[in-house]
């Protein structure tokens, strides 16, 4: 399904209308903070509340539009490979490996590895093989160290 | 001349070798990441935001403000030769610039980029200069009812104007942005709200991490997956780095138009360079007597463009100094910035920092003569720039990504608070909805909560106040007449009426 087609948009009208609808929820059903005696007009769920109901609003709004939307031409400019990849390693780096290893190690391997995906194709240009992990290698050795480095001596800050 | 001793004092303050060299730096990284497609100016300064923690605070912001200008200047280097705009601000530079490149003509493009940037900043800073100060005074005048009022107006016109086609996207991003301010610690009572059972969530989310995460790891997924584009640097005889006095000359009115333009639209909360160069670029076309060649290598339409986009950075920086209101995503993270380095941005800022605005202005000047100077003598090195594989470039940025938000407080959590705002940035932005609303609505809903509990307190629930203060009124009813025009049957009626008046005038 494509990000910018009127299905998208109703099923995103659909999201959007079940979020508003639990804020609203949540802002009404909130502790009205009475023990405390305060204003009962400065509830803290009430702007919750209302910005629910503006959200559900808009989504029903989305929705009728969406219905009457013609799509046009797929642009097509996507790589669905590339970005499943980037978008799963990315978040395998930020969430598995950083924190589970030293920082320098974890930053290495993902440069290392991202780069020999991405450029792969080289190796059919005539790229020894050689030359391509050289390449990937050291450029992941030499950021890892200047990025460690910066944070951990220039900023003070106890990498995780 | 009360205007001109506190600017040329600051002025003076910023000659040292040390903050010039901030400047040549900062500023030659903005047209870096700028002219790198994929990476935008409000994820330049939200990353390096993360590395001045440590710097005083005049050079961190300083170093801030020439990231911003470079990056939205850098952008017309990739909208001229790869017509593809470095930054969403140069969309309309590439409709003449590539054009301008294909037949030859490349560097004189980049020359006029360079000239119209500078004078289009030149031109916002003075009017930064007169208006911020008034502005500031006038601000004082407003109570919790009016900048309830404001924030509101922020979202909505923010969310009508870069909503494109279809404001309710706008309104809908504004809304999301809004109820992410919502989580955490409220501040009135103190209650925390929708943290879930999460202790990380009871300080609310970081907007740094936020914006990292919409911006950077956003545009990470974005370049990645586009194909690469084809280069276009080719000249022919006619072709030169230096742009010609004469042109110049002949687009005076022009150039001022959209200094004025861009500044005015940058003042207006979250809406941005993108649509400070569009206003621009269509009142030139309008008036122009070459309009035919407005889209096919126009040089006025380019200079148009460049001079609008970048008249916006000290226009959006207006409101954001005298108001706590960003006029665009980047100033946005500005005053995260501020606050980060122990500046208030508000209408108190005349009095707490009386000097500071002309502060800004000084520093806009220098980053202005850095994007002159490096724009005129760096060109072949920008082209260079073009070339660096975005394979080799994306994971350096992304170990930047998540290692910024992180700095910040020393907490894992924020890594994953940036993944979470990269990953729906992501979806957001290919679904058509714009960021910048939903980055105004993060900003404001701290504002727009308190104001609104404030106010309802203070008239003791009663409505009334809201609609009968003079400014409250003023902006009550400019948002009602905004938000009755974006709805599409009003829209039809309207158009329908004007059309039958201007058939009536011919017959």
């Amino acid at each position: 399904m494509r990000l910018d087609s009127a299905r998208a948009d109703q099923v995103s009208a659909l999201v959007f209308f079940v979020l508003g609808v639990a804020m609203a929820i949540g802002g009404y059903t909130m502790d009205r903070l009475e023990v405390r005696q305060i204003h009962p007009a400065s509830i803290p769920g009430l702007v919750p509340m209302i910005l629910g109901v503006l959200l559900a609003l808009c989504a029903i709004g989305l929705w009728f539009g969406a219905r009457k939307r013609v799509d046009g031409p797929d642009p097509d400019d996507v790589s669905l490979q590339n970005l499943g990849f980037a978008g799963l390693y990315t978040v395998v780096y930020a969430l598995g490996l950083v924190g589970r290893m030293p920082f320098e190690l974890a930053t290495f391997i993902f440069i290392a590895v991202f780069v020999l995906h991405f450029t792969f194709e080289r190796l059919a240009e005539g790229l020894s093989r050689l030359a391509w992990i050289a390449s990937a290698t050291i450029y992941a050795a030499i950021c890892s160290a200047a990025v460690s480095a910066l944070f951990r001596y220039a900023f003070l800050v106890r990498l995780p | 001349m009360s205007i001109l001793a506190p600017y040329l004092s600051a002025l003076g303050d910023f000659i040292q070798p040390i903050m010039l060299f901030h400047v040549a730096w900062a500023t030659l990284l903005g047209i870096f990441i700028g002219s790198l497609p994929g990476l935008t100016a409000t994820m330049g300064v939200a990353l390096l935001t993360t590395l001045t923690y440590s710097m005083d605070r005049d050079a961190a912001i300083l170093v801030l403000i020439c990231m911003y200008v470079g990056a939205i200047y850098g952008g017309s280097r990739s909208a001229i030769l790869l017509n593809i705009p470095g930054t969403p601000a140069s969309a309309a530079t590439a409709l003449d610039g590539y054009p301008l490149a294909k037949a030859g003509r490349a560097r004189y493009a980049m020359a006029l980029a360079t000239a119209g940037s500078a004078l289009g900043t030149i031109v916002g800073i003075v009017l930064l200069v007169m208006v911020a100060p008034p502005l500031a005074e006038a601000a004082l005048k407003f109570g919790s009812f009016e900048f309830f009022w404001l924030a509101v107006f922020g979202i909505v016109i923010s969310g009508q104007l870069t909503g494109g086609v279809s404001p309710l996207k706008g309104y809908i991003a504004g809304i999301l942005g809004l109820m992410v301010a919502m989580v955490g610690s409220e501040g009135i009572h103190a209650h925390v709200r929708f943290s879930l059972g999460y202790d990380q969530l009871n300080g609310g989310i970081a907007l740094i991490s936020a914006m990292v995460g919409a911006f950077g790891f956003a545009e990470v997924l974005t370049a990645i997956s586009q194909r690469k584009p084809d280069l276009v640097t080719h000249s022919d005889k006619s072709d030169r780095m230096l742009p010609r006095l004469v042109d110049l000359w002949r687009y005076k009115f022009t150039i001022l138009r959209s200094g004025v333009i861009g500044t005015f639209v940058g003042i207006i909360p979250g809406v941005g360079e993108d649509i400070g160069a569009w206003a621009s670029y269509a009142a030139a076309k309008r008036t122009s007597p070459e309009r035919e060649l407005f889209g096919k290598g126009s040089t006025e339409g380019l200079t148009a463009a460049e001079t609008g986009n970048s008249a916006v950075i000290p226009g959006a920086l207006i409101p954001a100094l005298t108001l706590a209101v960003p006029g665009s995503a980047p100033a946005a993270v500005l005053i995260a910035a501020l606050f980060i380095h122990g500046i208030r941005p508000g209408p108190m800022i005349m009095f707490e920092q009386p000097d500071f605005i002309y502060s800004v202005a000084a520093m806009l000047t220098f980053a202005t003569i850095a994007i002159g100077v490096f724009g005129i003598l760096l060109t072949k090195v920008f082209v260079l720039v073009l070339k660096v594989p975005r394979e080799y470039l994306m994971p350096l940025v992304f170990a930047l990504c998540v290692i910024g938000p992180y700095a910040l407080t020393q907490r894992p959590f924020e890594i994953i608070v940036m993944v979470f705002f990269g990953i729906t940035g992501y979806l957001l932005r290919k679904m058509n909805y714009p960021v910048a609303p939903l980055v105004l609505g993060i900003i404001l809903g701290d504002l727009l909560d308190k104001s609104l509990r404030r106010s309802l307190i203070l008239s003791d629930g009663d409505l009334t106040p809201f609609f009968t203060r003079p400014i409250s009124a003023g902006f009550a009813l400019v948002i009602f007449v905004s938000v009755v025009l974006s709805l599409r049957p009003v829209r039809r009626a309207l158009t329908g009426l004007i059309g039958r008046a201007a058939g009536k005038a011919e017959g």
